[in-house]
């Protein structure tokens, strides 16, 4: 296992690996960086269009208490949850791209899968800084905002945690990542982002629908905290704060763990 | 001080025979089909003091490189340590840590960073680096334009200008040309002088010789031998050429056997084979520089003959003619030749340098009007090195060295002086 510090002493490298995840990304491609524009930009379309036209799904009243808007209200969720995939996926590809180097040159395993985070947070700034552009055009504006930086800290906390424990075992089993795949759509739509939560019901034939998409779900906590600050513009209630530290600090002391067990047979095997 | 330290380290991979192992697999076989295992390395112990240069020598596959990895923290050994003190600076691939569609520029940064350094000091030394690499313009191409060679020479570039306190490296400097090699060796040896610690696998003896301080032969994963770096290099030849000479008997026997001789029974006169001796009339397989050897053509004469001439050339395996000569019959013999003898060429010290070198043997009559028979190229004599060369060429050039006459005052005043 490598240890934070070991991690530090590599920080220049890391930062590298991370710039250049974002150049090569976007070489030999004409529109270039304007597809991590474009991309955000036909999901919300494409979603807007099913579910808040087709099937008229209605949002909360936004916190300046005249907005309503279904856009809005899904793009917030959408960048929370585009944040989350890109770090789990990348992780996953990162650590198979990078597979080959590790058997030549020492460094530490994990440098992929955090460089990786910091790529994607490059990608949910940009996307954070739209949104807030546009909240402050229709006036819905508060100090709330603020609390958007330390919860995109802790889903990237909790979103590494997974990453790195997902790709560990991607490399030793390839069916990890259609797994993962599987599991992730089965999340996308198990957290309140497409709809409010208060459009599951309570009680489906005996399970406690609504219940464990709000308490066994932990992206739900990280949607809800960021739909709290920008969009009902209330701080994220104190429960939200401690679950999502829970989640945070759980996930990446489990995927810290379980890679370094493994990182070092792996290597071997790449 | 040593700065690098191992001990009773041992290496065990897990070898699978059908790979990779899905989950399905794992799941449904309950760790039955366990895979098979195989040590790489075996109790293996040696200390590397500061600022010495140590080498790593032994055949392919004997756990050299994994043991080059275990040193640069790569692999974890299995049981024992390894104690490293200082930044490792470590080149073990072609190009490892370079990606292809970045440039040589951005390489060195990302590759400089990879091996701990700030922005800052990157930029510090990256001047030193592109002119070590010698790479000129290309310098801004991407990486994957460039020929084996520069790629090397960047690598290697780029490690030794890390301010490293230990410097590994397997045997890829090979890869460039004469000129590189030796500015590689002298960068590499400047850098012991301040103080480097150098670990390097080599196939070069004369490397180990002439630039390390102690070595250590691994066979099979278990240490050999380990000393200076003259002795353990001088045990390793002895032994390859042991198992050489081995190999060539082995293959005349068999050559034998099949009947693939001299013989050529219709000609009056036939060459019946080439034998080798070392000075003291011992049957030898090959010839070591600067020990003695004779060489004897035997020869068989159906009928009596006036004076036949023999002959006998030497080409380099790769075909350069080197030199041939008569043989002339003595005055004080008749020069009549029937039934078998041979004649004998004695070298008290053979000149030629390691390598494979053909005989060829041609028998003529007296005037060379006829030609009896004509063995183009047929006997292998492989030259290796005897135990004080390690020379590179074809032959060693005897002779003095002289100066021009000496213009200081005191001097003898002769035109020319001959040292002896």
């Amino acid at each position: 296992m490598s240890s934070p510090t070991k991690v530090w002493e590599y920080r220049t490298w890391i930062g590298n690996l991370a710039r250049r995840e974002l150049t090569a990304k976007h070489k030999r491609s004409v529109l270039g960086w304007l597809w991590s524009l474009i991309n955000p930009a036909a999901t919300l379309v494409i979603y807007t269009a099913v579910f808040g036209v087709f099937l008229r799904i209605v949002p909360p009243v936004a916190g300046n208490g005249t907005t309503q808007s279904f856009a809005l209200f899904l793009f917030i969720g959408l960048v929370q949850w585009n944040f989350f995939n890109a770090i789990v996926n990348g992780s996953m590809q990162g650590l198979s791209a990078a597979g080959g180097m590790l058997s030549k040159v020492y460094f530490p395993p994990e440098s992929p899968a955090i460089a990786n985070m910091l790529s994607a947070l490059v990608q949910v700034g940009i996307e954070s800084a739209i949104v807030i552009i546009v909240l402050i055009v229709i006036g819905n504006v508060s100090w709330t905002f603020v609390f958007l930086i330390p919860i995109v800290a802790l889903i990237g906390v909790f979103s590494l945690g997974i990453g790195l424990l997902v790709s560990v075992y991607n490399i030793m089993y390839r069916d990890v990542q259609y797994l993962v795949g599987i599991l992730m759509q089965m999340l996308f739509y198990s957290t309140p982002i497409i709809y409010p939560v208060t459009l599951v019901p309570e009680d489906l034939r005996g399970i406690p629908a609504r219940w464990i998409i709000e308490n066994v779900n932990p992206l739900t906590a990280f949607v809800g905290a960021a739909r709290d600050a920008l969009y009902l513009l209330q701080p994220p209630s104190l429960s939200h704060w401690l679950v999502m530290l829970g989640w945070s600090a759980a996930a990446l002391c489990l995927g810290w763990w379980a890679f370094g067990r493994k990182a070092a047979d792996l290597i071997e095997e790449l | 001080m040593p700065s690098v330290v191992v001990e009773d380290m041992s290496k065990r991979f897990r070898l699978y025979t059908e790979r990779p192992p899905s989950l399905k697999h794992k799941l449904l076989s309950f760790r039955r089909g366990r895979p098979r295992e195989h040590w790489a390395l075996r109790d293996v112990s040696f200390e590397v003091p500061e600022g010495s240069m140590y080498a790593l020598i032994g055949h392919n596959g004997s756990g050299k490189s994994t043991l080059l990895r275990c040193i640069a923290g790569i692999y974890q050994p299995t049981s024992g340590t390894v104690r490293t003190d200082g930044r490792i600076s470590a080149l073990l691939e072609l190009g490892a840590g370079f990606h292809p569609d970045l440039t040589g520029r951005e390489n060195a940064y990302l590759n400089a960073s990879l091996m701990g350094l700030t922005r800052r000091e990157i930029d510090g030394v990256f001047d030193s680096i592109v002119e070590f690499a010698g790479i000129g313009e290309f310098i801004d191409s991407p990486v994957k334009h460039y020929s084996s060679g520069m790629y090397v020479r960047l690598g290697f570039a780029v490690a030794v200008h890390v301010n490293p306190r230990i410097l590994i490296i397997d045997e890829i400097i090979a890869v460039g040309d004469e000129e590189f090699q030796r500015k590689c060796m002298d960068h590499l040896y400047s850098l012991r002088k301040q103080g480097v610690t150098i670990i390097v696998v080599t196939h070069s003896t004369g490397i180990v010789r002439t630039m390390c301080d102690r070595a250590l032969w691994l066979e099979r994963g278990r240490p050999l031998m380990e000393g200076t770096a003259v002795d353990v290099a001088n045990a390793y030849l002895e032994s390859v050429n042991k198992a050489e000479v081995e190999a060539v008997d082995q293959a005349e026997a068999a050559a034998e056997e099949e009947g693939e001789t001299f013989l050529r029974p219709d000609a009056e006169f036939r060459c019946t084979g080439v034998e080798f001796f070392d000075g003291d009339g011992n049957p030898v397989s090959m010839a070591h520089t600067g020990q003695p050897l004779r060489i004897r053509i035997n020869y068989h004469a159906r009928t009596a003959l006036q004076r036949p001439r023999i002959s006998w050339g030497v080409f380099h395996e790769s075909g350069i003619y080197l030199n041939g000569e008569y043989h002339y019959w003595p005055e004080d013999h008749s020069g009549i030749v029937e039934g078998d003898g041979w004649v004998e060429k004695r070298f008290e010290s053979f000149p030629l340098f390691p390598g494979n070198y053909d005989l060829s043997v041609v028998l003529d009559d007296e005037h060379v009007q006829h030609n009896f028979q004509h063995l183009d190229r047929a006997v292998r004599l492989p030259v290796r090195p005897g135990p004080t060369t390690e020379p590179f060429g074809f032959v060693q050039l005897d002779g003095p060295w002289v100066e021009s006459p000496d213009t200081t005052a005191g001097s003898a005043g002769s035109a020319a002086r001959v040292r002896s």
